[in-house]
């Protein structure tokens, strides 16, 4: 048994981290900080196994057995170029969480106790662990047990936060829907491994080669509905909002950024993998399953997103939205991809601007949960509507919020912008080849990608504006100050990221190669995409190319901004005087300040069919009703998900046990007979064994 | 594949636009003025209120983070970058290549992101008011904006304005199909939106009831408001230039002999006098609607792009 050293090293670095939650018997510091530091160390290795595969000569999977822990099946590794891109995008994420963690859990949690703090260092561990095993997994066993590692290990660190109740609702939610979502793959792989009868991928890849069209289809539903449950992908995103904002906010980086993006491998994984056909498109209604999922993610989740004012529950409606915007591209893909040509770079395209998002929104997402978790370990406030006036308290972390914010809003020259860019290349071209209702359906949600992008850049100016701008709400927000040096070094590895990713995507294009090429036996995606050079990105699907070159977009700004800079300062350097803002004579307070509410509300309004909000005022008159002496407002949205699909379940399933409950007698005999009666229409419907 | 137009000439097009822009404020003002039967200010005067900007002090709001000051210089370069992106001499595609109509549509975007930014920055409620309306109505146009390039795009296979406009000289009028024509509705339909005029805007006042645009200008002062107004006049013109690209024919003529250059900026101006006379008739003919109203309005335009752009692919 060859042991590859690359794959130890990352598990020697978590199992070491994990391990050093041991230390807390002593002092929990030193748990916290090697646990950490070894987790920074497994994260760098987990950069350079991938940085290796991707950029290094091709070469076949990099695989490594494990020890036989099951009687039954053979663990193993095996790392292809998706498997090492989705490393790369887990390992960037690591990093920045694992200098930014200590600092924050000590700021955020003084008061933590050894116990409670080994329990988080051993839970984050393993919570990497498992994830980047996960993307690594050879057989269908390690990805289960990983997957189960992942989701057990993040339901510790929601939990783990804060002792209320609050947090113990949203990680059971959690709970339940990851495990309904984990029933559903556990029957999709096991159904495959009977018939392989080995748990190895290359055995259920041949296993899979000769279903027929309906099995396969039914399949990949499953697994697709097991992964959708852990994207987030609406309607199955109502745990999301709850468990992500809950968690620590280095936590809640990696649960957006990250995990969300290994449910994406999966779908990929099974789809264009183990499930694809040998000869053969897929099946249509897969790919377009996927697109329609995308985009009412997009939008539903960006509208969800705009009534938000806790700032880390809006970041993680954001998410959804973001799943969508990668689902977009993956549906395209699965659609549009053939062994021919064109069809081999459309879908090649579409590939291409599914994972450019999925590492673009790891590291702005990343970004702006790791600054949303300066605002609350500095304030201990999450409502925007208590908060005002940071950006003159903590500099830092505001500018790189905004960077975050433009960056998510799909504004130029932020990588947001390219990968986004890119669908928009990846539909049009798609909507030239289909033609027809296909071609229609395409350009729908073009357009609907549009609006997402428009609604985001709305939301983040609310985001930012009304935390960051104008003057602070309340004392805790007044006396804030910047978070500590570790904290914004990882934010600022997000944020340089942002920015190289945005402005230099061509040299990016060149980690895609292996992932795009090994999943959709074509082109690779340079080869698609920088045809003229790294610096320019061109699509062709007709006689004309469409080119975009960020770099010299980047220059004519900075040049422009230079410019402008000069013509700003004046041709005689003229005075500049400072003077309270002007609010109609009144001495200014922060009651003038626009509120988060009060922003949102014409969207509100314009969107209300979706949104059913409710608003209450109560007022109280001192006589006449022109004197008010005090007026109360609550106002509210629904969650259409929420409302329409699980409060029915639940009030269905309610009433039918209030039904059983007078059914109840409590007399044994009688429930005897409701068994014998079960058993005999069982046997009936399902005991026919074969003649 | 080699552009027709070289670098040098994109630059000097952004530099054209952005001296141009307040001219055409200047010529839409003189002519509303006309048909209010009032004699106006000269077309010049757009550039005298610049002028005198530029040499004036600020004053700022004590509220304000350092941001504010920054806010005004990045507004202008994304506002003018955008410009860079338009074809005005001739169509083509450039020689070095810059982006597309996604990226005009981007950076013009980014511009009112960090306009509506500042808006907040000084913590007046007028500017809020203005910046959460600018960003209820912008993804309300944006993606009917971004519906009409694909209308055009889906038939030329590209979304580069100087292929487009190259493509729509080729075969003007009388080769419009349905599709066109309906597209061409959209666009008028979205322009007063999106160059901040009657019946979405009013450029001309700071009434609360009406100013979206404005209201975010209000915390500006001096230089900085200077480069605020210079960047919305520029907007208007690139934004006039996007739809001249998208519908009207470019100049045939060769850029290399300098008649062709002269024609090539003759049509232009003439393109522009002629979208610009349409935003004037329109701004004095209609009323401001009422803000809630203004979904609808812009759902006229909706429907015209969306019918454009099934009509094009069934």
């Amino acid at each position: 048994m060859e042991v590859d050293p690359h794959l130890s090293l990352i598990a020697a670095c978590y199992g070491t981290g994990a391990l050093s939650a041991l230390f807390a018997r002593w002092s929990g510091r030193l748990a916290l900080g090697v646990g950490y530091l070894a987790a920074l160390a497994g994260a760098i290795a987990g950069l350079w196994v991938s940085l290796d595969v991707l950029l290094g000569p091709p070469r076949s999977a990099l695989t490594q057995t494990l020890p036989d822990l099951f009687p039954f099946a053979r663990l193993s590794l095996a790392v292809d170029g998706l498997s090492a891109y989705f490393v790369l995008v887990i390992s960037v994420v690591a990093t920045a969480a694992s200098v930014y963690g200590p600092a924050y859990l000590r700021a955020h949690s003084p008061d933590a106790g050894p116990a409670r703090q080994a329990t988080q260092v051993l839970a984050y561990n393993v919570f990497l662990g498992a994830m980047v095993f996960l993307c690594c997994a050879g057989d269908a066993l390690t990805f289960l047990l990983c997957w189960e590692g992942m989701t057990l290990a993040s339901y510790v660190l929601v939990v783990s936060d804060d002792r209320d109740g609050e947090n113990a609702r949203a990680g059971l939610l959690y709970m339940v829907m990851a495990h309904g979502g984990t029933a559903l793959l556990l029957v999709a792989f096991l159904a495959l491994t009977e018939r392989a009868g080995a748990f190895d991928f290359a055995s259920l890849r041949a296993a899979a080669g000769d279903l027929d069209g309906a099995t396969r289809s039914t399949l990949f539903f499953l697994a697709l509905g097991g992964f959708a449950t852990k994207a987030g992908v609406v309607p199955l995103h109502v745990w999301l909002p709850r468990a992500h904002p809950a968690a620590p906010s280095h936590v809640s980086a990696l649960m957006s950024g990250v995990m969300l993006k290994v449910a994406i491998y999966g779908i990929l994984r099974f789809g264009f993998d183990l499930l694809a056909p040998v000869a053969g498109p897929l099946t249509p209604a897969w790919g377009w399953t996927v697109l329609t999922l995308g985009t009412t993610s997009a939008v539903l989740g960006v509208l969800y997103a705009l009534q938000q004012h806790d700032l880390k529950r809006l970041l993680a409606f954001h998410s959804v939205e973001n799943i969508g915007i990668i689902l977009i591209g993956v549906g395209l893909a699965m659609i549009a991809w053939r062994r021919d040509e064109a069809g081999a770079a459309l879908a090649t395209v579409a590939l291409a601007a599914a994972l450019l998002h999925t590492i673009n929104h790891a590291a702005f997402k990343g970004l702006l949960f790791l600054g949303a978790g300066s605002v609350l370990c500095r304030t201990h406030l999450r409502n925007m509507e208590e908060l005002g006036g940071l950006a003159r308290r903590m500099p830092w972390t505001a500018g790189l919020f905004l960077l975050g914010a433009i960056a998510i809003s799909a504004l130029p020259p932020l990588n947001g912008f390219v990968s986004e860019w890119l669908t928009f290349q990846a539909l049009l071209g798609g909507a030239g080849r289909f033609r027809g209702g296909a071609g229609l359906g395409v350009v729908v949600s073009a357009a609907m990608l549009a609006l997402t992008g428009g609604l985001a850049a709305a939301c983040f100016v609310k985001a930012f504006g009304v935390t960051f701008l104008g003057r602070p709400r309340t004392p805790h927000a007044e006396h804030a100050r910047e978070a500590p040096p570790s904290m914004i070094a990882g934010m600022a590895w997000l944020g340089a990221l942002c920015v190289a990713l945005g402005i230099a995507p061509g040299y990016a294009m060149r980690l895609l190669d292996a992932p795009t090429a090994g999943l959709l036996h074509g082109p690779g995606a340079s080869a698609v995409l920088t045809a003229r050079g790294p610096l320019v990105l061109s699509a062709a699907f007709g006689a004309d190319a469409t080119a975009l070159s960020m770099p010299v977009l980047a220059a004519l700004l900075v040049a422009l901004a230079a410019m402008a800079w000069i013509a700003r300062r004046g041709w005689r350097r003229a005075p500049l005087r400072s003077a309270p803002t002007w609010t109609c004579g009144m001495s200014p307070t922060a009651r003038f300040d626009y509120t988060a509410t009060a922003f949102a509300k014409p969207l509100r309004l314009v969107f209300a069919t979706l949104y059913r909000p409710r608003r209450k005022v109560i007022r109280d008159t001192a006589g006449t009703p022109y004197v008010a002496k005090r007026i109360r407002y609550t106002g509210e949205v629904v969650d259409l998900a929420e409302t329409q699909i699980y409060q029915r379940v639940q009030n269905t399933i309610t009433a039918l046990s209030r039904t059983l409950r007078t059914r109840s007698s409590g007399r044994i005999h009688a429930y005897i007979a409701f068994v014998l009666a079960a058993l005999m229409v069982t046997l009936l419907i399902f005991g026919v064994g074969p003649q | 594949m080699t552009g027709e137009r070289p670098f040098a000439l994109v630059l000097l097009e952004m530099s054209f636009l952005m001296l141009l822009g307040p001219l055409v404020t200047g010529i839409i003002q003189k002519i509303k003025a006309r048909l209010q039967l009032r004699q106006g200010a000269g077309v010049l005067q757009p550039y005298r209120d610049l002028a005198k900007l530029f040499r004036k002090g600020t004053v700022q709001a004590d509220t304000t983070s350092g941001l504010f000051r920054s806010i005004p210089v990045f507004v202008l370069a994304a506002t003018v970058a955008a410009g860079a992106l338009v074809p005005v001499f001739r169509g083509g595609p450039p020689a070095v290549p810059l982006g597309d109509a996604l990226l005009l549509l981007g950076l013009l975007a980014l511009a009112r992101f960090l306009t509506a930014v500042g808006a907040l920055d000084a913590g007046g409620a007028f500017g809020g008011m203005g910046a959460s309306r600018e960003m209820t109505v912008a993804p309300l146009v944006e993606p009917v904006l971004m519906m009409v390039v694909f209308s055009t795009a889906v038939a030329a296979g590209t979304t580069e304005l100087g292929a487009l406009a190259a493509h729509r000289s080729a075969s003007w009028l009388l080769a419009w199909r349905a599709a066109d024509f309906l597209g061409f509705a959209a666009m008028l339909v979205l322009l007063p939106a999106e160059t901040g005029r009657i019946p979405v805007d009013n450029p001309d006042t700071h009434l609360e009831l009406t100013m979206l645009h404005e209201g975010m200008l209000l915390e500006h002062s001096g230089p900085g408001l200077g480069c605020m107004l210079l960047a919305s006049h520029t907007r208007q013109v690139v934004t006039l230039g996007f739809v001249a690209a998208l519908f009207l024919p470019a100049s045939p003529m060769a850029a290399g002999s300098a008649l062709g250059f002269l024609i090539g900026a003759a049509a232009f101006i003439a393109k522009i006098l002629v979208l610009a006379l349409y935003l004037a008739l329109v701004e004095s003919s209609y009323a401001k609607l009422r803000f809630f109203r203004i979904p609808q309005y812009l759902a006229v335009g909706f429907v015209c792009a969306l019918s454009a752009l099934a009509l094009r692919i069934l």
